[in-house]
């Protein structure tokens, strides 16, 4: 394989999807704050004082450097000083060394340690971490709050709220349809509650790690959705439903909530994959300390 | 093999005392119902019992019986004790041994003997208790490292734990004397479950193929049949195989979240390898979708990026 970051890629047939560089549309939301997708994730990123601060740097070498030159375009003559990693997955946060290898990147402690287990081609390891929930952040002219409530998605998942601007930003939580999937790597016995404490702050902008920019209104029904469908997944298990049949989950639950829900983008594909998920859920009992009601990760202190 | 469906004697009507995490409120029928139960003689001292998918083992002591797990719901952990009952009526279960912490495996102590010594290693245990589940009762008695001897009641097995595989603090019951290795929810016969839920993939395979350095000739599992060491072995194959296929899938474009190409992309690509595995048709899209995401979004946690210990036992 050529001399690339490939992540944990190993097969040389994957170079010319690593260096593929996606075309980046970059919106401003508010006087030193933008967001740019690449049509799938998305992200935000910072002018500050002397340079750039940004979050994530998308999930490949290539996305990782058509992020940097868009951000070159919207704020020219500033670079990147400071990257902030939401959490720990790839396909948000895997290629620092290919964004701006010498910024300073900031993590949630657990992220960090994530991170430096992995030991990912490409992905930086955090050289300043963060621990607790709530962190008041003064970076380069710019102040913003860093929030982390508990498990939610991934490992030590930040999400940013500016309140100047109104806005909150949240990867790979909330979505703004019900384009779930599988729901890889979410922690569910406390993800409804977490995330509806948002609502607790001021904000009408919302920003998910993926899709189009949502508000206020569209956040809480993606709270009320994925609440309903814990339930109706639970109904169907305690109804004797094969429950580890794809179609019959699909039909129960999907059944049940296409009045309510049936009109988020996605609903009719993903409704059988995400109850499918969630229903193990209640069957298992939930996967590790994450998903238990006082939070926490296996294997932290041989980690630490 | 026989048959336990004497339902009226074993309260087949019986109330669901423990609700697991349920938090839907009014009747949840599954937990209570009864469930048939066969049971079956492995080797020596050890019997097999399950309920047509989930499996399990118990062993006869000179006292007593050391059952593993509880199976699913209160109503199959009443039915176990009652199988057990039959096989051995002096027998009583005074040791329950948990192979890992899941609610379908080990979530019913309470209702299949609420007063029995409780095993389990310590990253299980640790779930368990901050799990705080109804029916699920935390170890009396926790294990840490990776392998501990027990001679209880006259009966002899050890508890090895490999390193992280599915679920916390999973362990195989290595029975030296009779060559027989039991372990849960990691080799099951045919394609992987559904979505692989809760398996660590990244140190699975080298993990689990330590325990081929250990003297054992028949495997029982934690679901479906007995099987031996070739197919131990060729199941892990496939794992291996997967994440080769799942690699190329995300380079072919292929969306991990789109069930209908999935399907169609298995049917087109691994269906003459694979076809004639079990249940190759409801999970192998499925299966690929899960290993998808590990090139996509790295592995999950600490334990799905555990740099897995390869050295033999």
């Amino acid at each position: 394989m050529q001399a690339i970051n490939t992540g944990l890629f190993t097969s040389p047939g994957a170079v010319a999807y690593l260096k593929r560089e996606p075309d980046m549309q970059v919106g401003q939301l508010a006087e030193r704050i933008w967001t740019i997708t690449d049509g799938v994730r998305r992200s935000i990123f910072l002018e500050g004082d002397t340079g750039i601060v940004a979050f994530d740097t998308f999930g490949t070498p290539g996305a990782a450097r058509a992020y940097a030159g868009a951000m070159a375009k919207a704020v020219p003559g500033k670079a990147v000083n400071t990257i902030i990693y939401t959490h720990d997955h790839l396909d948000h946060a895997g290629f620092a060394d290919d964004l701006a290898p010498g910024a300073e990147i900031i993590a949630d402690e657990m992220c960090a340690r994530v991170i430096r287990l992995r030991g990912a081609s490409g992905q930086l390891v955090p050289t300043r971490t963060l621990s607790g929930e709530h962190h008041e952040m003064d970076v380069d002219g710019l102040r913003f709050t860093l929030l982390n409530p508990g498990p939610t998605h991934g490992t030590g998942n930040l999400s940013a709220w500016f309140p100047d601007a109104g806005l909150l930003f949240s990867s790979d939580t909330i979505l703004p349809n019900a384009r779930y999937g599988l729901m890889p790597d979410y922690h569910l016995c406390n993800f409804v509650r977490l995330m509806r404490g948002f609502l607790d702050f001021d904000w009408d902008v919302f920003v998910p790690g993926r899709f189009e920019v949502a508000d206020r209104a569209r956040f809480a029904k993606g709270c009320d959705f994925i609440e309903a469908v814990q339930e109706e997944s639970q109904r169907a298990f305690a109804e004797f439903v094969p429950i580890w049949v794809l179609e019959a989950m699909q039909g129960y639950v999907g059944g049940k909530l296409a009045e309510c829900f049936g009109d988020l983008d996605g609903f009719d594909e993903h409704i059988g994959l995400i109850s499918l998920r969630i229903v193990h859920h209640y069957l298992m009992g939930g996967w590790g300390l994450e998903d238990t009601p006082e939070g926490g990760l296996v294997l932290a202190d041989e980690t630490a | 093999m026989n048959t336990d469906n004497d339902k009226a004697a074993q309260g087949q009507a019986s109330p669901c005392e423990h609700c697991g995490i349920f938090t839907i409120g009014g009747d949840i029928p599954i937990q209570g119902s009864w469930r048939d139960i066969t049971f079956t003689p492995v080797r020596d001292n050890i019997w097999s019992v399950s309920e047509g998918i989930y499996r399990s083992i118990f062993l006869r002591g000179r006292e007593g019986v050391i059952a593993f797990d509880t199976l699913t719901t209160p109503g199959t952990a009443r039915a176990y004790a009652a199988a057990v009952g039959r096989v051995y009526p002096d027998n009583p279960i005074h040791t329950i041994v948990y192979s890992h912490d899941h609610l379908d495996h080990t979530g019913y102590a309470a209702d299949m003997a609420p007063d029995a010594r409780i095993i389990a290693h310590d990253l299980c245990d640790k779930v368990v208790r901050a799990r705080r589940s109804d029916g699920q009762l935390p170890a009396t008695e926790v294990f840490s490292g990776e392998r501990e001897s027990f001679d209880i009641d006259g009966a002899y097995f050890e508890l090895i734990y490999p390193g992280p595989t599915h679920g916390d603090g999973n362990i195989a019951v290595y029975l030296p004397q009779s060559r027989v290795l039991f372990m849960v929810d990691t080799v099951i016969p045919g394609v992987g479950y559904t979505f692989f839920p809760d398996w660590h993939l990244l140190p699975y395979v080298p993990v689990m193929k330590r325990l081929l350095s250990l003297d054992w000739d028949l495997f029982v599992p934690g679901h479906f049949w007995v099987t031996d060491r070739r197919g131990f072995i060729e199941n892990l194959d496939y794992y291996d195989r997967m994440s080769d296929i799942a690699q190329q899938a995300v380079l072919d474009g292929l969306d991990p979240h789109d069930f209908a190409e999935l399907t169609k992309y298995t049917n087109s690509n691994l269906k003459d390898e694979f076809g004639e595995l079990f249940r190759f048709g409801e999970y192998c899209a499925l299966n690929l979708s899960r290993y998808m995401q590990q090139f996509i979004t790295g592995g999950w946690g600490i334990e799905g990026n555990w740099q897995a210990d390869t050295t033999p036992f």
